[in-house]
């Protein structure tokens, strides 16, 4: 029999097309998730499984049961992570010669997949509604809450965060204010761009065919002079590097290889060179200058002002909000005392944030969840383009981020990220919000600011989110497997042509010790043991001032 | 040996694996022991949840050793 499996996050939209001839029979069945549960209502499932097992189990429970009942194909996909009332959590396509069989592989399937297969779900209620007065909430209506505990993997996560991220509405900004935002329309050149014939040298301008010897030099024009005259063969015009030519049909010799004396000169050596920039050789009047999505950096603002583009269409500065919780944090000005730290989550976003344009306000919340939620400030989180919550992200008892986030509206995207450091990593959207409840320790919060804070603040933009890049590792990686991957703070170097890259020790997600000299994540692949030196890695740069 | 936890049991443990280092072949009752020192919360669930070594369902007679890939699968709920 033909078998194939499949276990996937995505909607299953499947209809089995036999690929065995005409079978004879086709059985499917669609597994959907009911509206309730044990009487209680339920707006979603949550399932977990334990991948490699369950994909070896549901093979073997199908080799073992067409002993019996011989079938010539089944596909068999189980859906993982939140799957919403009404759509299929598990989808089995057989196909046989006969009725019979198929739909007797399919009944004993059923039956011992619920025994067998190695996975879980749980429920996902819907949200209670709130006993507080909703002020904050951005239209009163609950949201529509799909996902439990569910795990993303990296690359899934940055592609989550991209895909909910939309540009915000874009601003017409003083061209001198602009830098550092992202061009949100394509502006083209209004003219040639030189917009006249131009000598690149000092020299002297004579016709193009003009093979004689001597000249008599008959004009002098300097860059800004405009004064055209036909020369005649024999004369030459004195010109700057930049000075618009007198006519057409010119060439410019250098004045490195002329003899001159009085009003003429001499030419001594002569080569092809014509050494003119002509007009619209760059762009011509109508061409795109600095395309759409554009970084306006000092480069590209100063094309912008080639143009007379004065008043640019960019992307707004982002209002962040940013929440600091737990009792056991103190300013960075007050001696800690027992049992205390200093508050380090707040210099790190802040100093983070200074290569985006943003307005950042940062503020502490207390403790419990009902104290948090009277201290918001409802219209400063409504005003907000992103939320950051450092924090109160895990599943600990004091843990409100996530609770937090959905009286605020927010629908929850994941809450997990199979990654390390920085698993237990929260994304919500709420309309064109986004929020983050980011793992209280410094070192996760530096590791998901590149990764996923990054990532949503350039979509917001419009800018290009940020991506791997590669490198090759100095040192040999020493590092047990883990099954989930892993970002390590590195030092990277350019050296001999490449990327090198040096991990950085540390103990825990707590460790700010590295954080000096970190200017990279390298990314270690799950289950990988030791990486030898000059392996190639994919790595995310992780500098505060520097964007390849 | 890696052992992975799930479902409930990651709410029980605080984590998804841990790693026990086995010098030599054990049964599932000594593996069990092992695994309760390190986390006693468990012993409410060993009636319930099966062993897995390698991606197949333990059995009494089943030896463990350091390079297996070994699970606790709770009551399973799939479909």
């Amino acid at each position: 029999m033909k078998i194939e499996i499949e276990l996937t996050e995505l909607p299953i939209v499947k209809t089995l097309s036999p690929q065995t001839g005409a079978p004879g029979a086709v059985v499917e069945f669609h597994g959907v998730v009911r509206d309730e549960e044990n009487g209680r209502p339920i707006s979603a499932l949550v399932y977990e499984a334990y991948p490699e097992m369950a994909v070896h189990q549901i093979r073997r429970l199908l080799e073992s049961i067409s002993t019996r009942h011989v079938c010539l194909e089944a596909h068999v996909i189980h859906r993982l992570g939140s799957v919403p009332v009404g759509e299929a959590a598990i989808y089995v396509g057989i196909t046989s010669r006969h009725r019979a069989e198929a739909i007797a592989l399919l009944s004993e399937f059923m039956d011992r997949l619920k025994q067998d297969v190695p996975v879980w779900k749980r429920r996902s209620l819907p949200p209670p509604a709130a006993t507080a007065p909703n002020r904050i909430g951005s239209t009163g209506q609950t949201p529509s809450l799909k996902a439990g505990p569910a795990t993303r993997s990296l690359a899934g996560a940055m592609a989550e965060i991209q895909a909910h991220c939309q540009p915000l509405a874009a601003v017409r900004l003083p061209l001198a204010d602009a830098f550092g935002r992202v061009l949100r329309e394509t502006v083209c050149a209004p003219g040639d761009l030189p917009p006249f014939d131009c000598s690149t040298r000092d020299g002297y301008a004579i016709l193009t065919g003009d093979a004689g010897g001597i000249f008599q030099v008959v004009d002098t024009l300097h860059a800004g002079v405009w004064n055209p005259r036909q020369l005649l063969p024999g004369e030459a015009v004195r010109v700057a590097t930049g000075a618009p030519l007198p006519c057409a049909g010119l060439r410019v010799i250098m004045q490195e290889n002329v003899e001159r004396k009085d009003s003429h000169i001499r030419v001594l050596p002569r080569d092809d060179a014509t050494n003119i920039r002509l007009r619209g050789e760059e762009v011509k009047a109508g061409q795109p200058l600095v395309p759409a999505n554009t970084l306006l950096t000092a480069g590209a603002l100063a094309l912008l002002a080639a143009a007379g583009c004065v008043q640019p269409l960019v992307s707004p500065r982002i209002r962040v909000s940013h929440f600091t919780t737990g009792n056991e944090l103190v300013a960075p000005d007050q001696t800690p005392g027992p049992g205390q730290i200093r508050d380090s989550n707040s210099m790190l976003i802040h100093g983070l944030l200074q290569r985006f344009p943003c307005e950042v306000e940062q503020s502490h919340l207390p403790e419990d969840f009902e104290s948090a939620w009277r201290r918001l400030d409802g219209n400063r989180i409504n005003a907000a383009d992103l939320v950051l919550i450092s924090g109160g992200a895990s599943v600990g008892d004091k843990d409100f981020t996530r609770p937090l986030l959905e009286r605020l509206g927010f629908e929850i995207v994941f809450s997990q990220v199979n990654l390390r450091p920085g698993r237990p990593l929260i994304f919500g959207v709420n309309g064109a919000r986004a929020a983050f409840g980011l793992p209280g320790n410094p070192l996760a919060h530096f590791v998901c600011f590149h990764f996923a804070v990054a990532t949503a603040l350039a979509r917001l933009s419009g800018d290009r989110a940020p991506g791997f890049l590669r490198g090759q590792l100095a040192v040999p990686l020493h590092d047990p497997p883990s099954p989930r991957e892993t970002l390590w703070p590195a030092q990277m170097e350019f050296s001999g042509g490449v990327i090198r890259l040096h991990p950085l020790a540390w103990t825990g997600s707590g460790d700010v010790t590295c954080f000096g000299k970190a200017n990279a994540l390298l990314r270690q692949p799950a289950n990988s043991g030791l990486l030898e030196a000059g392996s190639w890695v994919d790595f995310l740069p992780a500098t505060g001032n520097m964007s390849i | 040996m890696r052992v992975l936890f799930f479902a409930q049991l990651k709410d029980v443990t605080g984590r998804e694996a841990v790693e026990l280092p086995l010098a030599a072949p054990v049964n599932g009752d000594q593996l069990w022991a092992l695994l309760l020192q390190i986390h006693p919360g468990l012993a409410p669930h060993r009636t319930t949840v099966r062993l897995a070594r390698n991606w197949e369902y333990a059995d009494m007679k089943t030896q463990f050793i350091d390079a297996d890939e070994t699970a606790l699968i709770p009551p399973v709920s799939g479909g």
